[in-house]
């Protein structure tokens, strides 16, 4: 009973104090449940939509064109479960305009049947609605970019593939692609009929196949397990809407599980928040809770009162979380999120399980931060009322225990929020390093700082005093407001690293421009047209011959795979690997074990000899004398292993396999070639190499690694965009830190401006106590933060993309600066009241 | 009433182990008003607050109707002063997020006492001050918190009250009140009231002075021994 009438009155009391600990909460909980919210309205969204990205209910689907056994079994099979199907083909090419000085795009083209898409709708640009009456004979469907790249509209002429089409619409959206998903070029749709009358389907071309199969519900499964059967042993796949169902819920999960850890980091550095206020909170109570004792209260009971208003607190932080997600939901619809996935309609709220994960983190949160300086409650001895004894005592093994378990907590509480162990321990880890170099860093800065309290300036040593002295916030501030500047000025610095690189690798003599799907007879031809427009000193262009082939058997001294579905249970073995054959090693690459072949072999042997990459031979226990069997383009090939080769993967201007034949036998099965090469520096001479290349062969597909570099950027953009936006947070609840600990210390600092006042001191020097002091603790943390960062980026670049490291002066410059006026600004606005406040008010109320 | 056997204080100060009070032997009867009289630092309040088992002593037992309070746990301390003891501080420490009547029912509701508001409007009014309970402590004068701060020491019915210099906070007109009500308060309840002051002329109104200097207690005496 009186522990229940102490926490009302408390609380009527201290709530104005406590507001800023409810708010630290708020902002936490806000952002996990927005964040978990939004993608599960995403999710529920896309969870009826699985039809609709596939545009079918099952797709069967393959690398090469279906042989004519396997097409009859599945059509039988299809008219034994009364199901519909269509065709489509897709594959990259190149596209110009009708005249001849047009330029050249790459793009992906998608030829379709009437009939498609089964589910989901063709979006035309203006509403037009779809038909496809609009691609029958020579009509082709664009995106917008590739009317803006080639300056054509609607009702005129592209080529492909050596044929005319007429661009007789706009696309906007089709079923199945998203937006903002990497690709090599905008989408053509073009009818499957006029697909096959141009060169580009021929045999060994990398197209896919697809069958889009309609069938009543209640014969999807038996459907799809029979042709599963069929499928045995061929490439052929089929994937039921339910399959896809599935994956996109992994996708969401995983997606929703890293945004959580977002929202969590926000939780922790609100809890630091709360830790703070809780510590001064209790400070200040000191005095109440030795009454309370005096008159008989137990330090159980105490700290039932205590416990029970963070609570309180936390609940109603939580809540308020709740409603500022309620708010954000609703009045930012879709501005992230909208565009990114036409055709689907997506309704915004809040979920009930979002709401709980939150509220319940909420609590969580408040409870542990604010319960290790609640236990000093128990340290408060009642003789205090008689004399100021301010005899620290030591931690005892009640807090340690309570600090332990609450680590442990916090622990379990990434880890679930994370859905993963290993991710919630590497977050966790990352956490503890990060905060702990801050927090040393922080210690050293503040020392370091240390002689200039001897200066003879008033405000400097005045401010410097402040920041060092004992229960100064100082070093809270510099953690939070630390760890904010180093994610912003990290993943900064990182992007530009990343991205000088990239356009330095361009820049040098190795290959910016790549041939796919040459055929054998257009090599001498393609290698001509490139030797002409090439500067000079540019090296001799790569044009490598190129099979594809899929390992169907291994008979091995530790591995025995008997038959292609053998093969498949081993997982990337089984997919399709691009091979070649020649008869030297090339620069990159060196012997680890086995000895490589120094000439062509017999053309008549029945087995020849195949050099494997070391991965292969490591992940699937493959070693030299194995008896490996290869299907390459439908024909069967026999293959000893007769070498383990290492590939210097970084050297990118020899190309790298994972398999390579001796020439002699595979060399007399049909293959292409791909090629590379410095392209010309000049952007209009490369333009011009594009459209003597296609109109000299029009199968194949130049692509740009300038280009490429562009679609590299963007995605680095996107993300560094998304970081950004994190740390801006973090840097966001720092300031909030600040905040709260100004206004937790200012019953003392009103208390001693006023002194300073009455002794002679005006407005002008205290502002500049306070401006030097906040300036001095922004420019320490925005220091130790950008000074973090550099060193991460400098590790990464270091070791793990083996980069040159930049020291970028400008940025880090930039970061500090920043950060020190914003601290400054936040320090002195939310002291106000310590300037303004009459002295004698204030002398007299203590 | 109470026993003190051979009672030491000795702190910490800086590194040196500091005796603020010297082995003390003394017995207070039950009924009795008492003075605790001596310069500033002279270890009267350390006696006092080791008498209330606010603090505990280096060596020496203390006795509280015949309980050594010495052997009491925390717990069992804060049971006791709830019970037994009433305490009047000289800075009132009322807790300032409470109103008047609620600083009193404080020590009821920790008793478990259900009539905790009833009896505290009873003691307000006992100490004169009927109509101010649903005031802060800031809202009183120091007098008034005084009283409010009597009539808290006085709601457990406690056997023994001790008061730390109660009226040194205050003017002589109403340190005058408060004395007398302390005094009015030990005849009518036949409490034993223990209280600690720097003026002889306030402790020349106790049966009994103790007289304290640099950690010893220098003499003692009964209502005819001359203040000192």
């Amino acid at each position: 009973m009186f522990v229940g009438r102490m926490i009302q009155r408390e609380l009527r009391s201290s709530w104005r104090r406590l507001v800023f600990f409810f708010i630290c909460i708020a902002i936490g909980v806000g952002a996990i449940v927005t964040l978990r919210s939004v993608i599960h309205s995403v999710r529920q969204a896309f969870a009826g939509e699985a039809r609709t990205l596939i545009a079918a209910d099952a797709v069967i689907s393959s690398n090469r064109e279906f042989p004519a056994e396997l097409t009859t079994r599945i059509t039988a099979r299809l008219a034994e479960a009364g199901a519909q199907s269509t065709r489509s083909v897709e594959l990259a090419t190149m596209v110009r305009g009708e005249a001849a000085e047009s330029r050249t795009r790459m793009v992906e083209l998608k030829a379709v049947e009437d009939g498609f898409p089964y589910y989901g709708r063709m979006t035309l640009a203006g509403g037009q609605p779809y038909d496809f009456r609009l691609l029958a004979n020579g009509g082709a469907i664009v995106r917008p970019e590739l009317e803006a790249q080639l300056g054509l509209g609607v009702g005129n002429r592209i080529v492909i593939g050596g044929r005319l089409f007429e661009i007789r619409a706009l696309l906007d959206a089709e079923p199945g692609r998203r937006l903002g998903a990497f690709s090599l070029g905008p989408r053509v749709f073009v009818s499957m009929a006029d697909l096959e009358q141009t060169t580009l389907v021929s045999f060994g071309s990398r197209a896919t196949h697809q069958r889009l199969v309609r069938v009543p519900d209640a014969a999807l499964d038996a459907l799809v397990t029979a042709l599963r059967g069929d499928f045995t042993d061929t490439f052929a796949r089929i994937r039921s809407y339910k399959a896809q169902e599935d994956d996109i819920g992994e996708d969401f999960e995983r997606a929703e599980n890293y945004l959580s850890l977002v929202g969590l980091v926000i939780v922790i550095l609100g809890g630091i928040g709360v830790s703070s206020v809780t510590r001064v909170f209790v400070q200040q109570k000191i005095k109440a809770i030795a009454v309370l004792k005096c008159v008989g209260a137990r330090s159980s009971q105490l700290l039932a009162i205590y416990l029970a208003q963070v609570v309180v607190l936390g609940l109603l932080g939580s809540i308020m979380g709740v409603v500022l997600a309620w708010i954000t939901v609703h009045t930012v619809p879709g501005l992230l999120l909208g565009a990114a996935s036409p055709g689907v309609t997506i309704t915004y709220g809040l979920t009930p399980s979002a709401v709980s994960q939150g509220v319940g983190i909420g609590l969580a949160v408040s409870l542990l931060f604010a319960v290790v300086p609640l236990l000093d409650v128990r340290h408060v001895k009642p003789s205090r009322l008689l004399r100021d004894d301010s005899v620290r005592e030591p931690r005892d093994w009640w807090q340690l225990a309570a600090i332990a378990a609450v680590a442990a907590a916090l622990v379990v509480l990434t880890i679930w929020q994370a859905g993963s162990w290993r991710i919630g321990l590497v977050v966790i880890v990352g956490l503890l390093a990060t905060a702990a170099t801050l927090h040393v860093a922080g210690l050293v800065m503040v020392r370091a700082i240390a002689p200039l309290a001897r200066s003879r300036r008033f405000a400097v040593r005045h401010a410097v005093l402040q920041l060092a002295r004992p229960g100064s916030q100082a070093r809270i501030v510099l953690l939070a407001v630390g760890l904010g500047s180093f994610f912003i000025v990290g993943v900064r610095a990182l992007q530009e690293n990343l991205l000088q690189q990239f356009a330095l690798d361009v820049s040098t003599e190795s290959p910016d421009m790549f041939l796919i799907d040459i055929q054998s007879d257009q090599v001498d031809a393609v290698r001509g047209a490139i030797r002409s427009v090439q500067d000079a000193g540019s090296p001799e262009p790569m044009l490598i011959p190129v099979l594809r082939a899929r390992v169907t058997g291994v008979e091995g001294r530790d591995l025995q795979l008997e038959r292609y579905e053998d093969v498949r249970e081993r997982g990337s073995l089984a997919r399709e690997y691009t091979v070649t054959f020649r008869p030297a090693l090339e620069r990159n690459e060196q012997v680890i074990q086995g000895a490589f072949w120094s000439e062509a072999g017999p053309s008549d042997a029945e087995v020849t000899d195949v050099s494997i990459e070391e991965s292969v031979a490591l992940r699937f226990g493959i070693a030299p004398g194995d008896l490996m069997r290869f299907d390459v383009l439908g024909r069967p090939l026999t293959a000893r292993v007769t070498s383990v080769r290492r590939v210097n993967w970084g050297d990118s201007r020899a190309g790298g396999f994972m398999f390579v034949f001796r020439p002699g036998v595979i060399d007399r099965a049909p293959h292409g070639a791909i090629g590379f090469f410095k392209g010309p520096a000049d952007s209009n001479a490369r333009a011009r190499l594009q459209a003597t290349l296609v109109q000299l062969t029009p199968n194949v597909s130049v692509i740009d690694g300038r280009e490429i570099l562009q679609a590299v950027k963007g995605v680095v953009d996107n993300v560094t965009l998304a970081v950004t936006v994190v740390g801006s947070l973090v840097v966001v609840s720092g300031l909030l830190i600040l905040i709260g600990a100004v206004s937790m210390t200012k019953f003392r600092r009103v208390y001693e401006a006023a002194i300073f006042k009455t002794l002679g001191a005006g407005r002008p020097l205290m502002t500049a106590v306070l401006t030097v002091e906040y300036g001095l603790l922004g420019l320490l943390a925005g220091s130790i933060g950008a000074g973090a960062a550099l060193g991460l980026t400098w590790g990464i670049s270091r070791f793990a993309l083996d980069i040159p490291f930049r020291a970028l002066p400008g940025l880090t410059g930039g970061a500090i600066l920043a950060t020190t006026v914003l601290v400054a600004v936040v320090g002195v606005a939310s002291s106000w009241d310590v300037l303004t406040r009459k002295p004698l008010g204030t002398l007299r109320g203590e | 009433m109470i026993a003190l056997r051979q009672v030491s204080k000795v702190v910490d100060s800086g590194g040196h182990p500091l005796t603020i009070l010297h082995p003390l032997t003394l017995d207070i009867a039950a009924g009795r008003s008492v003075s605790i009289i001596g310069p500033s630092g002279s270890g009267k309040s350390t006696l006092l607050g080791l008498i209330a088992g606010l603090d505990a002593p280096t060596t020496g037992q203390i006795f509280i109707d015949g309980v050594d309070i010495t052997a009491l746990s925390e717990d069992a301390l804060a049971a006791l002063r709830g019970e037994k003891i009433g305490f009047v501080f000289q800075f009132f420490h009322l807790v300032p997020s409470l109103t008047a009547l609620e600083n009193i029912q404080v020590p009821m509701e920790i008793a478990g006492r259900s009539d905790a508001k009833a009896r505290a409007q009873a003691l307000l009014d006992e100490v004169g001050l009927h109509d101010r309970g649903h005031h802060y402590p800031s809202q009183l004068s120091g007098g008034e918190q005084q009283r409010v701060a009597i009539a808290r020491a006085l709601a457990n019915d406690p056997p023994l009250i001790l008061a730390d210099e109660p009226t040194g906070n205050l003017d002589s007109a109403n340190g005058r009140h408060i004395l007398d009500l302390l005094l009015e308060v030990k005849t009518r309840r036949h409490v034993t009231l223990v209280m600690v002051t720097h003026d002889p002329a306030i402790a020349a109104i106790t049966d009994e002075r103790i007289v304290m200097r640099d950690g010893r207690s220098v003499g003692e005496g009964g209502q005819d021994a001359p203040a000192q």
